[in-house]
């Protein structure tokens, strides 16, 4: 895959990304229960649980203010956009795994949202590194 | 420097900024929240299992098990309420009856908050220990826990509370929620009874646990002012 068709992937899994963001966001500051495919109430007990808050910033517009910054990134130009936006996604990716952790030890309810956003921003990761190196490839091939 | 030690050194870095939001954010909202619990409880008197006023004409009565995600619910979102129009402005006692059925975790937190209630802490004590609950029946009451949450609560004596946790007088507090517990036939939690005066307990059965609808079911059940 070329470097350009790689940054419009990344770009499209990111607009994914940031509309599930937001969408959890808009659930958690005017509170209601996200819809939960068969019910059950497990988004809404993550989403009430006091881990839906980092430092009194909701979870949700963290990962929204991430996707975003992943898609800034992707017009920084030079060697350096890959690398922040390889960089900003390991952070994401981090991220969600702590809060799955969260989510499956801590709380004991599995969010179908928050489960698409890890797997959004784990994608979101290995195009990066693609990308990464493709674009190291270009810098030697042009040498 | 080659394109594999740049990923790791990127992942590494970013593993870095994670643990440390993760640190910042935690410690940030405990404390936010320790606040929060101080200003509740502040200036209320505090008797045993009892917060508010002796002369209050009526006492709300709450069976709880520390590990009730429901119980837990109730303190966050709905306590503060009624602490500010009942308890503050007189109208109403509260009392708290541990009842810990879920297991053994339970049974450890209900010892340790029997044990801050012989030094008129119950109350700081279980909403510290409702902020910090686990999940259910994981071992994750342990002595260090306990001692962590005891530690959270301000005015409480963390050494003697976890020599009194294990004490008959300890668990004669429990036993005696028990006993009241199987008079009013009250076999889940969160539950709720008012009573009036030196009156029969009567249940309060709120339609959910939200500060409108459970202070619908408390007027209901109080005297008229």
């Amino acid at each position: 895959m070329t470097t350009r068709r790689l940054t419009l992937a990344i770009a499209a899994l990111a607009i994914v990304g940031a509309v599930i963001a937001a969408y959890l966001t808009w659930a958690h500051l005017r509170g209601f229960e996200p819809y939960c495919v068969g019910g059950g109430g497990a988004c809404e007990r993550v989403q009430s649980s006091r881990y839906a808050e980092l430092g009194g910033v909701p979870v949700a517009v963290i990962g929204l203010a991430g996707y975003a910054l992943i898609l800034a990134s992707l017009l920084v130009p030079g060697p350096t956009g890959p690398t922040v936006t390889a960089f900003l996604a390991f952070v994401g990716t981090g991220f969600s795994a702590y809060l799955t952790y969260l989510e499956v030890e801590v709380i004991d309810a599995i969010c179908q949202w928050c489960v698409a956003s890890a797997i959004v921003m784990t994608a979101l990761a290995g195009l990066a590194v693609t990308r990464l190196a493709a674009a190291e490839t270009v810098r030697h091939d042009s040498r | 420097m080659s394109l594999q030690v740049r990923i790791g050194a990127l992942a590494a870095l970013a593993l870095v900024v994670v643990a440390g939001a993760v640190a910042l954010g935690q410690r940030s909202g405990s404390g936010e929240s320790a606040a929060a619990a101080r200003r509740m409880f502040a200036g209320i008197p505090e008797h045993g299992v009892s917060l508010g006023s002796r002369e209050a004409p009526a006492t709300l009565i709450e069976f709880a098990d520390l590990q009730c995600p429901f119980c837990a619910t109730y303190s966050r979102d709905v306590l503060p309420t009624v602490i500010d129009r009942y308890v503050r402005t007189g109208r109403l006692r509260l009392e708290l009856r541990v009842l810990p059925f879920l297991g053994e975790d339970s049974a450890r937190a209900g010892a340790m908050a029997a044990a801050a209630a012989r030094q008129d802490r119950m109350w700081p004590f279980v909403d510290a220990f409702y902020r910090n609950q686990g999940r259910e029946n994981s071992g994750y009451v342990t002595d260090g826990f306990l001692a962590r949450i005891a530690g959270e609560t301000p005015g409480l004596d963390v050494s003697l509370a976890s020599e009194d946790r294990d004490r008959p007088q300890a668990r004669h507090m429990l036993e005696e929620s028990d006993r009241l517990a199987r008079e009013l036939a009250a076999d889940f939690t969160p539950a709720f009874y008012v009573r009036r005066g030196t009156g029969r307990p009567r249940p309060v059965q709120p339609a959910d646990l939200t500060p409108d609808a459970f202070t619908a079911a408390l007027d209901a059940a109080l005297p008229a002012r």
